[in-house]
């Protein structure tokens, strides 16, 4: 495969940003507690979600709410092959299609997950790439709500809100650090590929982009499935590491958490994706400690339920208002150490 | 060619294209002038297949067109430019190239065109950083990078100034003499149509009014009385 000069620069950039994201799971393996280690693990599976989402709404320049949903999907499909049939005697007694009579090992169960994903989202994107602008975005977020319908309700295949339980642990936070690295790759050659640049053409000008023969739903579609497939790698890492998924963490309030993320970053670029991912993640970890009513400097501060919704709800609007690019605006990484140069 | 046969284009009631039937030989540079209004962008507008024709049919070298889309017939060679910029802003002036050059049929003289036009040295900046002129430029090379067999070009000179105007014409008859595409040129600058062209195809509320070499029309009654003339005042 052959790489083109946009391509060339972006293995710099995504290189530097892969060093960074080593250099975290480094410290948190030899340093962190158990506690940090679980929380810098979420961090990683929000990164691959958010990266995920910019694959679409970064070149597209569309927005898509139904991030989540695919995401939870991919962990689900995975769960159910993956835990043992004695578990699942216990935990999905009524389930249909014999859901509970088999068990696949981790690797067949992930690439079953991502498959089914990919074949949804395919069906799903045939409908998307029709839309425009705010179609796409009310669209998304009526698929989100009926994905979360189905987890909801057919209890006796997802649980629901109660745990599904019993998921072996597979991954470590090892993996996900060198899946996270992967998938930084992965997007930013994405971005620089010739689909993604005319994904890019396309969203500054759609008439322009068509009379030098962009094929615009077709390069939506292939942007759609791919950000779905790496969304199922999310839904994946998060149950193949925590043992028990629910139907609550793929909603709303995860929709809203890495659209903040990608948002205050800047979406337009990979380099945006991770910063944003950062910094809420950590951001929110301090907000969590204000919450509950810490002593600062001598300060007896008051406890504040609910301090970190409305800090993600201040960062979107004021990111919005004073910076709607997010942080990184149309700038990756390397384009600070590599000014001008080809 | 390129061959239209009764292209007709209504928009509600106004009719904006009525029954044009026009060919342009591969190699030809054919003008296309006509007042405000005349239509010429719209017949643009409806051989590269952003906007569906009424009635009629298009072809090229025998090729219907008709129920190909924009980008698809773009692919086989129909390029062209926007009398209102249509560049990607947020791409360099490479990428904004390799958008057509993706999409085309492959063409050895996009390198060439980009030191001919003077882009060489703007080719990583920022498509948006550029000035008014070089925004021409571009769109005109990027076009050239689908390989085209069509080349139109609506309004290349608008905004230049006589200098700018000279030296695109220059540069254009170094695509003629590199390339054997049929090009369409529209623009208000006469002197600028003239020295160009091989032949010119007059519009006027849609319909053609004349055609022929650039000195049959400027003695053309009809066209002195629909747009020479007001072009002549115009430069009073
Ligand atoms: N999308 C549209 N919807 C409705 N009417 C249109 C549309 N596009 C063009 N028209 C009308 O069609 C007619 C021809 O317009 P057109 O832009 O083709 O003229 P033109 O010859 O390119 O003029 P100019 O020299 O000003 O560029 C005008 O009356 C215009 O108002
Ligand atoms: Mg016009």
């Amino acid at each position: 495969m052959i790489l083109n000069p946009s391509q060339k620069r972006g293995l710099v950039g995504a290189a530097i940003l892969a060093a960074v994201l080593i250099a975290i799971g480094l410290i948190v393996t030899y340093f962190g507690s158990r506690y940090q280690l679980r929380l810098v693990y979420s961090a990683f599976v929000n990164l691959l979600v958010v990266l995920a989402m910019q694959v679409f709404m970064g070149n597209a320049r569309l927005t898509n709410l139904s991030h989540s949903a695919f995401m939870g999907i991919g962990a689900y499909v995975a769960a159910i092959c993956v835990t043992p049939v004695t578990v699942k005697a216990i935990s999905l007694p009524d389930a249909p299609w014999g859901l509970n009579t088999f068990s696949l090992d981790p690797v067949s169960s992930a690439v079953l997950a991502i498959v089914i994903t990919a074949v949804l989202a395919l069906i799903i994107g045939l409908f998307v790439v029709r839309l425009t602008g705010s179609g796409v975005t009310i669209f998304s977020l009526a698929v989100l709500v009926i994905v979360h319908s189905v987890f909801l309700y057919r209890t006796d295949i997802f649980k629901g809100n109660q745990a599904f339980f019993g998921i072996p642990q597979v991954f470590s936070l090892t993996s996900i650090v060198v899946l996270s690295v992967i998938v930084v790759f992965l997007v930013r050659l994405f971005r620089e590929s010739r689909w993604g640049i005319q994904l890019r053409a396309c969203a500054d000008d759609e008439v322009g982009a068509a009379a030098m023969g962009v094929n615009i739903r077709r390069l939506r579609l292939i942007a759609w499935v791919l950000s779905a497939v790496l969304l199922a790698v999310a839904g994946i890492a998060y149950a193949f590491f925590l043992g028990t998924i629910s139907a609550r963490p793929f909603y709303f309030n995860h929709v809203f958490l890495t659209l903040a993320m990608l948002i205050l970053g800047g979406m337009r670029t990979v380099t945006g994706a991770v910063l944003g991912t950062l910094l809420i993640s950590f951001g929110l970890e301090c907000v969590r400690w204000l919450e509950t009513g810490p002593v600062l400097l001598g300060v007896d501060l008051p406890e504040v339920l609910g301090l970190s919704g409305i800090a993600l709800g201040v960062v979107i609007v004021l990111t919005m208002a004073l910076r709607p690019g997010g942080i990184m605006g149309d700038y990756e990484i390397e384009d600070f150490l590599l000014k001008g140069q080809e | 060619m390129l061959d239209l046969n009764g292209i007709t284009k209504t928009f509600g009631g106004i009719h904006a294209v009525e029954d044009v039937t026009m060919s342009v030989a591969s190699g030809e540079v054919r003008g296309l002038i006509g007042p405000n209004g005349a239509g010429k962008t719209t017949l643009v507008n409806l051989i590269s297949g952003l906007l569906a024709h009424s009635a009629g049919n298009l072809s090229l070298d025998g090729e219907p067109l008709d129920r190909l889309r924009a980008h698809q017939r773009a692919a086989l060679g129909v390029a062209r430019t926007f009398q209102n910029l249509r560049v990607f802003p947020s791409l360099s002036v490479a990428q904004n190239i390799d958008v057509a050059r993706y999409s085309g049929r492959g063409s050895a003289m996009v390198d060439a065109a980009i030191a001919e036009f003077g882009l060489s040295d703007k080719l990583n900046q920022s498509a948006g950083s550029l000035a008014y002129g070089q925004l021409r430029r571009l769109e005109i090379v990027r076009a050239l990078a689908l390989n085209p067999r069509v080349l139109m070009l609506d309004e290349p000179a608008a905004g230049m100034n006589e200098q700018e105007t000279d030296a695109l014409g220059r540069s254009l008859s170094w695509v003629r003499s590199h390339s054997d595409c049929a090009i369409l040129v529209i623009d208000h600058d006469l002197k600028f149509i003239m020295s160009l062209c091989d032949r010119i195809t007059v519009l006027n509320m849609g319909t053609v009014i004349a055609e022929g070499a650039p000195k049959d029309i400027t003695k053309n009654q009809e066209v002195i009385d629909a747009y020479l003339g007001e072009a002549d005042e115009r430069a009073a």
